[in-house]
């Protein structure tokens, strides 16, 4: 325990700011809610991603970015959600489950488009599986942040980036 | 030939690594059906070809059980007595019934409509119930759906369903050149960039017929180490968060993420990706920067390390829980840290890349097979990367990290060991363009053995037996 509490004052505090980030990368294309600023609750829903965005995702949460001090939160159920993060160019066999998940979020849901991919299908435009992107199925995303996959810092700078 | 497939299957000389089918309709008349296995004495690849024109003989073994279903969706081929032939990846939900999408005489042009709900197994017993998960789950992970059908807390049976994430990468890649076919193996399973990345270019470059300069190879065998130490770390965080230790899991994801950054400063990219290329390498590494981190990672990993196996709440909750016996790890021709944790060792660098290695890489394994064995392999693991990564920085040979490539056509197997285990491409180019392009991701092998790891566990055990194994779900169902 004293070993720990020393290691403790010996390193200091490791999260850091969020920037640089690449304003290249953040699309807003519609505001979000003033009043859940400070407080959202993210349930987050893989399409089809390669599952690199998934571990920049979690590590939102490490020590370095530490996203749940600006009020960001992952939840478990959309019931409890105020946004989704939608990830991956939505297969054919994740488009039900996907609506599914978007009926149980309460309004006014916030829909955040996470990777290239999330938008138009990316690389994988084209594939028979794939419905090819949040476009093509008509739902139009609040923020989009773009990159393969996108950097932790540019993912929280974008979400904070649709309260201004 | 049934038989002889089936003897090798059993045998224990003999490492099943998948089965890849070609059509060969237009030149030779059949589909191909290649199974492949490794020859652990003789250190060589062995491939048993089966000719199949509607059927194919079913062989009852369980890690044949995905394949044959697979072959029957993509090919419409038939294993002829199977007992239960259910569509695999293309659910009957969203997929039209006579739709084979890898024949080359598919049409594509199809209206994707379902006709049937998929038919679940048939089991409920009086007294059980059923508890439903997913497709989408409670954290950040994939898409996959589990039943668990239980009595009081204890599981009684478990079936998985995947295949949410599929694609269709291998029908996509057809036509395209093997550059393009590059970067889409770096998108195959996300954390497994660099391993799958280099089973692609190693089958483009036997094709091409090229030996890459040894710097090259070099480079490429510290990158891959690179995934590997980054990949177990992150398991071993998430064993620690799974057991409720959120101290150990954060000190440790600290460590990933300084190995992300690092990853950043060698390549511009924190997964590594785009700078393996057919024919070596496109870009020198700082070595020094990997030094300093690792000498730093070193220190502190051994720290929570000690802290894992000293503490008794941990241990508490990873021994004796998810257990496979080595019978059924064999059944499935389990691969990776799954087997070598169940007292079955294959690794392909020191079974097919001796040379580059030597003795680098030890035959260790471990018998138990419970959750507390597969995070004791990935220590194992890990220090083996430590020393692999030091040994080959000190001995980087001097010259070109790349060649010259001439395009030529043929086929061959690309194979790589992933943090997860064998990762095998079957590939075949003509023209200059992909014809066919078989992914096999570890995690074929090993989903299906979580059935068997959960049985007896209390339900509440499930999250850390799952995060034990850390299957993909991204190159399980492409």
């Amino acid at each position: 325990m004293l070993n720990i509490l020393k290691s403790f004052l010996k390193e200091g505090i490791k999260t850091e700011d969020i920037t640089p980030y690449n304003e290249q990368n953040i699309v807003i294309y519609k505001k979000l809610p003033k009043h859940l600023k400070g407080s959202l609750n993210i349930r987050h829903v893989d399409c089809g991603s390669c599952n690199a965005c998934e571990y920049e995702l979690t590590a939102l949460s490490n020590v370095f970015y530490d996203i749940e001090r600006f009020g960001i939160k992952f939840v478990a159920s959309p019931k409890h959600a105020d946004a989704l993060t939608i990830t991956g160019p939505i297969t054919r066999n994740m488009y039900k489950p996907l609506l599914d998940a978007i009926q149980n979020t309460p309004n006014p849901k916030v829909i955040i488009a996470i990777g290239d991919c999330s938008i138009d299908g990316g690389l994988f435009k084209g594939a028979y599986g794939i419905m090819g992107g949040l476009k093509d199925i008509n739902i139009e995303p609040h923020i989009l942040i773009r990159g393969c996959p996108p950097h932790p810092r540019d993912i929280i700078s974008g979400i904070l980036k649709g309260f201004d | 030939m049934k038989h002889y497939i089936e003897s090798l299957l059993h045998s224990d000389d003999h490492q099943f690594l998948g089965v890849f089918v070609s059509d060969d309709l237009e030149k030779e008349g059949v589909f191909k059906i290649r199974y492949l296995f490794c020859d652990i004495k003789s250190k060589k690849l062995n491939t048993v070809e089966l000719n199949a024109k509607d059927t194919f003989p079913h062989i009852d073994i369980p890690v044949l059980d995905w394949y044959e279903r697979e072959i029957y969706d993509m090919f419409g081929l038939i294993p002829e007595g199977h007992p239960n032939l259910r569509p695999l990846m293309l659910f009957p939900e969203n997929y039209p019934k006579d739709f084979h999408p890898l024949r080359k005489d598919a049409n594509m042009n199809i209206k994707y409509e379902g006709y049937k709900t998929y038919p679940y197994e048939d089991f409920d017993p009086e007294g059980s119930f059923k508890i439903l998960v997913g497709p989408i789950h409670a954290g950040i992970i994939e898409p996959g759906h589990f039943r668990f059908t239980l009595i009081g807390e204890p599981i009684l049976k478990l079936e998985i369903r995947h295949f949410y994430k599929h694609k269709g990468i291998e029908k996509l890649s057809e036509g395209k050149t093997p550059e393009e076919g590059l970067k889409l193996s770096e998108r195959i399973s996300g954390d497994h960039s660099v391993a799958h990345s280099l089973a692609f270019v190693k089958a483009v470059e036997k094709i091409y017929d090229i030996d890459i300069p040894p710097k090259a190879r070099y480079i490429r065998a510290i990158l891959l180490e690179l995934e590997r130490l980054m990949c177990n770390l992150n398991d071993f965080a998430f064993i620690f968060q799974d057991v409720g230790y959120s101290f150990g899991a954060q000190k440790v994801f600290a460590l990933k993420e300084l190995l992300m950054r690092l990853n950043e400063t060698l390549t511009g990219n924190r997964f590594n990706r785009n700078i393996i290329k057919i024919g070596g390498v496109s870009k020198e590494l700082d070595t020094n920067a990997i030094k300093e981190v690792l000498g730093l990672l070193e220190k502190e990993y051994l720290k929570y390390k000690k802290l894992f196996l000293n503490s008794s709440t941990v241990l508490e909750r990873t021994d004796t829980t998810g257990r496979i016996f080595y019978e059924t790890a064999k059944k499935h021709a389990a691969l990776g840290y799954v087997a070598k944790a169940s007292n079955i060792f294959f690794d392909t660098r020191a079974i097919l890349e001796k040379d580059l290695y030597g003795s680098l890489v030890k035959a260790f394994k471990l018998e138990k097979g419970d959750v507390s064995a597969r995070v004791k392999v990935r220590f194992n693991d890990i220090e083996e990367s430590f020393n692999i990564i030091k040994t080959f920085i000190e001995n980087m040979p001097l010259g070109d990290i790349a060649k010259n490539i001439e395009p030529k056509d043929g086929e061959a197997f690309g194979y790589e060991e992933g943090q997860r285990g064998n990762i095998t491409h079957f590939l075949r180019i003509e023209q200059g363009l992909i014809s066919r392009w078989k992914i096999r991701d570890p995690s074929f092998h090993n989903w299906p053995i979580i059935q068997k790891a959960v049985l007896g566990d209390i339900i509440a055990d499930f999250p850390l037996i799952n995060k034990s194994l850390n299957l993909s779900y991204a190159g399980n169902d492409l």
